[in-house]
C-alpha cells in the first residue's frame, strides 16, 4: 500500500509540475502573441504615417504641374524660363 | 498700488545660482520679477525637481548668462498676486544690477517656450501699435488672397480675455480655417496663399505644408514675423496647425465674429469660447504664463504626417548662422573645392554648389572665373559673402533650395537643366545633413541638373572620428556604400570613390570622409 501511496504522491507532484509547465507555456504563447500584435500595430502605424506623408508630396507635385505645365504645353520657351524664376521666388 | 498679500501656499523659498527652491502642497504658477519686472514664469511642481521636501526649478539656460550680479527678486503667485518671496539677492560673483536686456538695451523676458524675447509686458502702447498695424495688414492681405483669417492662439486669448496682448507673449499668431477638407487641397491652398502674398511683396518663410511666417517691415525698418496657421474641418473635427485636433462644428467658426485687441476691431471665430477651449482647454480663462501644450500623440502624428517634414535640422542652422559676425569669413577654400577644381582643369562652365552654407568655396571659385550657383535652404549663412560677391561683381548667384520640399527641388532642377555649357554639381556634407527624403530629393536635383552631361562631386562624413566636426556641421555619418547604392538606384555611374581620414586644422584629432565622382552616362 505504501508503494501505491508513493506512486500516487509522485504522480500528483509530476501532474502539478506538468500543469505548471502547461500554464507557463500558455502564458508564453499569450505574451508572444501580444508582442507580435504590438509589433504589428507599430508597423501599421508606420505605414499609415507613410500614407499621410504622400499628401504633401501629391500637393507639391500637383502645384508644380499646374503652374508649369501650361507654358510647356504652349511651347512658350520665354514664358517658361520666366515662370521657373517667379515660381522659385514664390516658394 | 496696494500692498501685495503674502503667499499662504508657497513657503521655504530660497534663490541661488542653481535656481528657485520652494515648497507648496498645491501646484502653483509663479512669476519671477527682477527689480519689479517679470522675467520668467514657471509651474512649481511640473517644472521643478523634488529637492529638500520642496522643489528646485532650475534657471532656464537662456537666462543663465545674465545671472551675475544683484537684483531685488520677487516671487509672485501669478493668479492671486500673492508674494512668496521679496528680497535682494546676489547671483554669481558680479556686483552690478542684473539687466536682462538685448544688445540694444531693450528689456527681455523668458517666453512660454523658454526663449528670451521682447515680451509685450515690456512694451508700451506706442510700441505695440506697429504690431497691430501688421496684424491688420496681413489679415487684409490674406482676405485679398481668398481666406478669412483671424488672430489665433495667444493673440486671440489676449483679445477675448481682456482686450489686450498677453504680457508674457512675444509674437502674434493668425489662423484660418480652409473651405477644403482634404489635406492635399489644404496644402495647395497654402502654397497659393504664399504665392499671392509674395506677389504683394511680402517675404515668406514656410514652416510646413500648412503654416508659414509673413515678414512685415515696420515703419522704423525692423522686421516682424507673423505666423499664419492653416486649418480645416474634416470628419467632424477641426484641425489647426500646429497643435489642434478636436471635435468641432462649422458654425463654431463661420460666419466669423468680431473681437477687440488693444482697441482695434478684428475678426474672430464665431464661438471664441469653443475655439479657446479647443486651443487651451476649458481653463483658458485662468492666466498661465508658463502654459505648455499637451497635444495628444495622435494629433501630432496626424499633423506631422500630413504637413510637416519640410524643415529638417533647419533650426540648428538658423541658430548657427544667427551667431555669425556680419563681416565675411576668410575666403579660404576647402580641400574639396581645390580637389574639384583640379579634377575639372578649367573645363567647367558652371559649378552648382548644393548646400553652399557660407558660400566661401563658391566665391573662391567665382573669383577664378567660374560661373557659380550656390543653393541652400538657410541662405542667411551666405549673406556676408553675397554682399562681397556683389561688390566684386563676380559671377556668383545664391539661391534658395529646400531639399525637403519636392516643388523646390523640381523647379530648381529644371532651372539647372537649362544651364548652358558643362555643369559640375558639388555636394559637400549635405547627404549626411538631411534625412532619407531629403537625400532622395538631393539626388533627383543632381540628376536633373546633369541631364545634359557634366559631373557630380560628393564629399560625405563616413566616420565621426574624435574631433568636433560632426557636431559643428550638424552631421550624422553616413556609410559611403549607402550613398553609392542610392545614386546607382537613380541610374548614376560612380566613376571613382575613396575614403580617408582628415585632421582638423592645427590638431591631431580628425574624422573620416568619403569622396565620389559621379556621372549619368547616357
Amino acid at each position: 500500500m505504501a508503494a501505491v501511496r508513493d506512486i500516487r504522491a509522485g504522480l500528483r507532484v509530476r501532474g502539478k509540475a506538468a500543469a505548471r509547465q502547461l500554464g507557463a507555456m500558455r502564458a508564453g504563447v499569450r505574451s508572444q502573441g501580444l508582442e507580435a500584435l504590438r509589433e504589428r500595430v507599430a508597423t501599421l502605424e508606420d505605414e499609415v504615417q507613410e500614407c499621410r506623408q504622400l499628401q504633401l508630396r501629391l500637393a507639391e507635385l500637383t502645384d508644380v504641374v499646374e503652374e508649369l505645365l501650361l507654358p510647356v504645353a504652349q511651347r512658350d520657351e520665354e514664358r517658361l524660363g520666366a515662370l521657373l524664376e517667379t515660381y522659385s521666388r514664390g516658394l | 498700488m496696494p500692498e501685495a498679500p503674502p503667499s499662504a501656499t508657497v513657503t521655504a523659498v530660497r534663490v541661488d545660482d542653481e535656481g528657485v527652491r520652494a515648497r507648496s502642497e498645491d501646484e502653483v504658477v509663479l512669476d519671477v520679477l527682477f527689480d519689479g519686472r517679470r522675467i520668467w514664469s514657471f509651474w512649481l511642481q511640473r517644472d521643478g525637481e523634488p529637492s529638500g521636501g520642496g522643489y528646485l526649478v532650475r534657471w532656464p539656460p537662456a537666462l543663465r548668462r545674465f545671472l551675475d550680479g544683484t537684483t531685488r527678486l520677487r516671487l509672485v503667485e501669478h493668479v492671486s498676486g500673492a508674494t512668496a518671496f521679496d528680497a535682494d539677492v546676489r547671483l554669481g560673483t558680479g556686483g552690478d544690477r542684473i539687466a536682462v536686456v538685448n544688445e540694444r538695451g531693450l528689456p527681455l523676458g523668458i517666453d512660454k517656450s523658454l526663449r528670451l524675447a521682447q515680451t509685450f509686458d515690456t512694451r508700451s502702447a506706442e510700441h505695440v501699435a506697429p504690431l497691430l498695424d501688421s496684424i491688420e495688414e496681413v489679415l487684409g492681405a490674406l482676405h485679398t488672397a481668398g481666406v478669412e483669417a483671424f488672430p489665433a492662439y495667444g493673440t486671440l486669448l489676449g483679445a477675448v480675455r481682456g482686450g489686450r496682448l498677453i504680457g508674457h507673449d512675444s509674437d502674434a499668431d493668425l489662423g484660418y480655417v480652409s473651405e477644403h477638407s482634404h489635406p492635399v487641397d489644404v496644402v495647395r491652398e497654402s502654397f497659393r496663399l504664399q504665392r499671392a502674398l509674395a506677389d504683394m511683396g511680402y517675404r515668406i518663410t514656410r514652416y510646413s505644408g500648412a503654416a508659414f511666417k509673413v515678414d512685415v517691415v515696420e515703419a522704423d525698418g525692423s522686421v516682424r514675423g507673423l505666423d499664419v496657421f492653416g486649418g480645416f474641418l474634416a470628419g467632424g473635427h477641426l484641425h489647426l496647425m500646429g497643435e489642434i485636433r478636436t471635435p468641432y462644428r462649422r458654425d463654431q467658426i463661420f460666419p466669423l465674429g468680431r473681437t477687440t485687441l488693444e482697441g482695434r476691431e478684428l475678426p474672430a471665430p464665431a464661438d471664441t469660447d469653443a475655439f479657446l477651449t479647443a486651443t487651451y482647454g476649458p481653463s483658458w480663462r485662468v492666466p498661465d504664463p508658463a502654459y505648455h501644450f499637451e497635444t495628444p500623440v495622435s494629433t501630432h502624428r496626424r499633423l506631422n504626417g500630413w504637413f510637416r517634414g519640410t524643415r529638417v535640422r533647419r533650426e540648428s542652422w538658423d541658430r548657427t548662422y544667427s551667431r555669425l559676425p556680419r563681416t565675411p569669413p576668410p575666403i579660404v577654400p576647402s580641400p574639396f573645392a581645390r580637389w574639384v577644381r583640379r579634377q575639372e582643369r578649367g573645363r567647367v562652365t558652371t559649378v552648382v554648389d548644393i548646400g553652399c552654407g557660407q558660400a566661401v568655396d563658391d566665391l573662391w571659385l567665382a573669383r577664378r572665373g567660374v560661373s557659380v550657383v550656390g543653393l541652400d535652404y538657410a541662405l542667411r549663412g551666405s549673406d556676408a559673402v553675397a554682399a562681397l560677391a556683389a561688390q566684386e561683381q563676380v559671377d556668383l548667384e545664391l539661391r534658395h533650395l529646400n531639399l525637403c520640399e519636392l516643388r523646390s527641388v523640381l523647379t530648381e532642377g529644371a532651372r539647372l537643366a537649362r544651364l548652358p555649357g558643362r555643369t559640375v554639381v558639388t555636394v559637400r556634407h549635405v547627404a549626411e545633413a538631411t534625412d532619407r527624403v531629403g537625400r532622395r530629393h538631393l539626388w533627383r536635383a543632381c540628376e536633373m541638373a546633369l541631364r545634359g552631361g557634366g559631373r557630380l562631386y560628393v564629399e560625405v562624413l563616413v566616420g565621426r572620428g574624435d574631433d568636433e566636426f560632426a557636431a559643428e556641421q550638424h552631421l550624422r555619418p553616413l556609410p559611403l556604400r549607402t550613398v553609392v547604392a542610392e545614386l546607382e538606384a537613380r541610374g548614376a555611374t560612380v566613376v571613382s570613390r575613396r575614403q580617408r581620414r582628415v585632421s582638423s586644422p592645427g590638431s591631431r584629432a580628425g574624422h573620416r570622409i568619403g569622396r565620389l565622382v559621379v556621372e549619368w552616362q547616357r
